[in-house]
């Protein structure tokens, strides 16, 4: 941890009581808790993209969640060092927009709720922020059901931004889009991060997006922060064999080698995890320590790893 | 050449908006040969899924078929009743979709469904029926196979209810199988899983199929030729590694390019094709490409190319890009 940094989240869990109904306490059933985050630490750096890759079910909305300050913790605490103003995007650009509001009006809510800039200056800022997200001036009198999903996800963008952050959250901002909107806002994204030096949290499940967008990468499996490296290490020289599984399981363009990648077996119930390693049931290298000791994340080469073993993963495809 | 199993002929599809008839599918024509895999790709609302729900019959009003034909081995299946399509339908052409819990009944057992299905269309006692049955959801990969047979769709993981629907689909021996999305909603880790299953099945059993995806990825690994719809029309098919290789409709490379990838230095590249589909009813007069293209001229603006053929290559372009895209 430095002076830079933005946040830090140290340990971090968040457990879910089971709710027990009335039939369920006539048959004696006791609640089932449920660890949606368990001891996940990690900090931003200033001007830092940081990404969080994991399949859906893993935890990493809800770290975005308690990062943004939407959720408390169960256990663990998050720090913002110095003052941090944060804005949030949403994967669904069609529930997260008031259907009733005007273009302009959502854009400047967050410059009227902190009061950013003096009355009679808020148009001039919402155009120049919707023309900064490739919308142009006069769309800020419509409403949101007037533009399709790339162009809603540019409001989400613009509204972000006019609340002028320190550091933006994005869940899944482009998993909703086709694939040729989703290049334009990931263009617009590096854009503005290039020109505004923004620090930003992106979680998705898409490797190639994370690869394109982040600086440094987390994996999530079942609750935990696996692995933590620069974007390149991740993936030149894996450290965890499920980030290595996971880089190798998405299909690419290459139609000349057909082979497929699944990764072993079927993710646990998360209400009933593992004993030891929570990845141990899936990995090809689980010996009986992994079984009775939960590893520690610990600095390996540029990065962490919550592996017992040193494993060298660099170009192996992984075959069960 | 072999005789096509399928033959789509100037497929037409209307959704009747106001007292107008809007196209989504414009004389759409392609084959599927025994036994192969037809990719379909394209963004949302480009037809793709229209093309699959078509073929089978099963468009819903304000969706119309307004003309073309549908031939299955020699058999016009637009000009069956829909008491003959219903025979059809399972029998001859399977299908698997995007959300398995369309296909599956919430409120009878697994065993049930399938059982129930190979029953109506092959001449099986009951035993023999469940026997199948079983061996069916154990070629899927399913634990425990027996547990499965009694359990009902709710108690199954996605991933399961997405094997039991593969099995439902291929359990009555079809000979075409229509998949829209079959992985789109599931994780990574499992949509290997299944598109690894959907080849075993398709290698054991031999069945053609016809893939609809958004994901130039899946196509990569599973299509033996690729069609591409855009705007309601069929705009470049080919075979799969001549097309990725070498894509001649501008919006086919724009495709590729916007996909995250690496470039030969090994730097994560994204270009953005500009603009968007257009709308329902909004298709620009010409090439419904032409107000995205850069290399759009008035021709383009004026004048629908048609699929034209160079070698089982075929690209509706006026101006194709021949030898020179990376």
């Amino acid at each position: 941890m430095s002076a830079g940094d933005v946040l830090i989240l140290n340990e971090v869990s968040k457990a879910y009581d089971g709710r027990v109904s009335m039939l369920d306490r006539l048959f004696g059933r006791k609640a089932k808790s449920l660890q949606a985050v368990r001891e996940v630490s990690f900090s931003i750096r200033k001007g830092e993209v940081m990404g969080l890759v994991g399949e859906s079910g893993c935890g990493k909305s809800t770290i975005a969640r308690i990062a943004a300050g939407l959720m408390a913790p169960t256990g663990g605490e998050i720090g913002h060092p110095g003052r941090l103003r944060q804005q949030m995007i949403f994967q669904d650009p069609f529930s997260s927009l008031n259907p009733r509001w005007r273009v302009h009006d959502i854009v400047a809510e967050p410059i009227r709720t902190h009061g950013l800039r003096p009355k009679q200056e808020v148009s001039a800022r919402v155009a120049e922020l919707l023309t900064q997200v490739g919308l142009s001036e006069a769309d800020g009198a419509k409403f949101p059901q007037a533009f399709s999903g790339g162009q809603r996800q540019r409001i989400s963008i613009a509204r972000a931004l006019a609340g002028e952050p320190d550091f933006l959250i994005l869940d899944e901002p482009t998993s909703a889009l086709d694939v040729s909107v989703q290049a334009q806002i990931l263009d617009l994204l590096r854009d503005l991060q290039a020109r505004l030096n923004l620090t930003s949290l992106f979680i998705t499940h898409n490797l190639p997006v994370v690869r394109l967008m982040a600086d440094r990468i987390g994996v999530v499996y079942l609750g935990e922060l696996v692995e933590l490296a620069p974007t390149s290490a991740i993936f030149e020289h894996p450290r965890h064999p499920y980030t290595r599984l996971l880089i190798d399981a998405a299909p690419d363009l290459d139609a000349e080698d057909r082979s497929l990648h699944p990764i072993p077996g079927e993710l646990p119930d998360p209400s009933d995890p593992p004993s030891g390693c929570v990845f141990r049931t899936r990995c090809l290298f689980a010996t009986d320590r992994c079984a009775s000791e939960r590893p520690k994340l610990r600095k390996i080469g540029p990065g962490e790893v919550r592996c017992h073993y040193d494993l060298d993963l660099t170009g192996r495809e992984l075959v069960a | 050449m072999t005789a096509p199993l399928l033959e789509v002929r100037d497929l037409s599809v209307t959704l009747a908006r106001g007292g107008d008839e809007l196209p989504v599918l414009d004389k759409v024509s392609f084959d599927i040969a025994p036994g192969e895999v037809l990719g379909v790709v394209g963004e949302s609302g480009a037809g793709k899924s229209m093309a699959g729900v078509a073929i089978i019959d099963l468009l819903v009003p304000p969706l119309r078929r307004s003309g073309g034909t549908i031939t299955l081995g020699g058999e016009r299946l637009d000009l069956l009743t829909p008491r003959q399509m219903r025979r059809v339908r399972g029998k001859r052409i399977g299908f698997v979709f995007q959300d398995p819990m369309t296909s599956l009944n919430p409120v009878l057992t697994i065993g049930r469904q399938l059982t129930d299905t190979m029953r109506r269309h092959l001449p099986l006692s009951r035993n023999e029926a469940r026997e199948r049955a079983i061996a069916w959801l154990t070629r899927t990969g399913l634990p425990n196979p027996a547990r499965v047979f009694a359990a009902a769709p709710h108690e199954l993981s996605g991933g399961q209810r997405q094997r039991v629907v593969i099995a439902l689909a291929l359990c009555a021996e079809p000979d075409l199988v229509i998949a829209d999305e079959p992985t789109t909603a599931l994780d990574v880790s499992v949509q290997a899983h299944m598109l690894q299953l959907l080849r075993d099945l398709h290698e054991e059993t031999g069945t053609a199929m016809m893939l609809i995806t958004h994901d130039l990825g899946v196509i990569a690994k599973m299509a033996d030729r690729v069609a591409v719809f855009y705007a309601g029309r069929l705009i470049e098919t080919a075979r799969t590694e001549m097309l990725i290789a070498r894509p001649l409709h501008p919006y086919t490379a724009g495709l590729m390019q916007a996909t995250p990838a690496l470039d030969a230095a090994g730097v994560m590249r994204v270009k953005a094709i500009p603009g968007s589909m257009p709308g329902l009813g909004a298709t620009p007069p010409g090439c419904a490409f032409h107000p995205r293209c850069n290399r759009s001229r008035d021709l383009c603006r004026q004048v629908t190319p048609p699929l034209a053929d160079a070698g089982g290559h075929a690209a509706a372009c006026h101006f194709p890009l021949r030898q020179e895209v990376a």
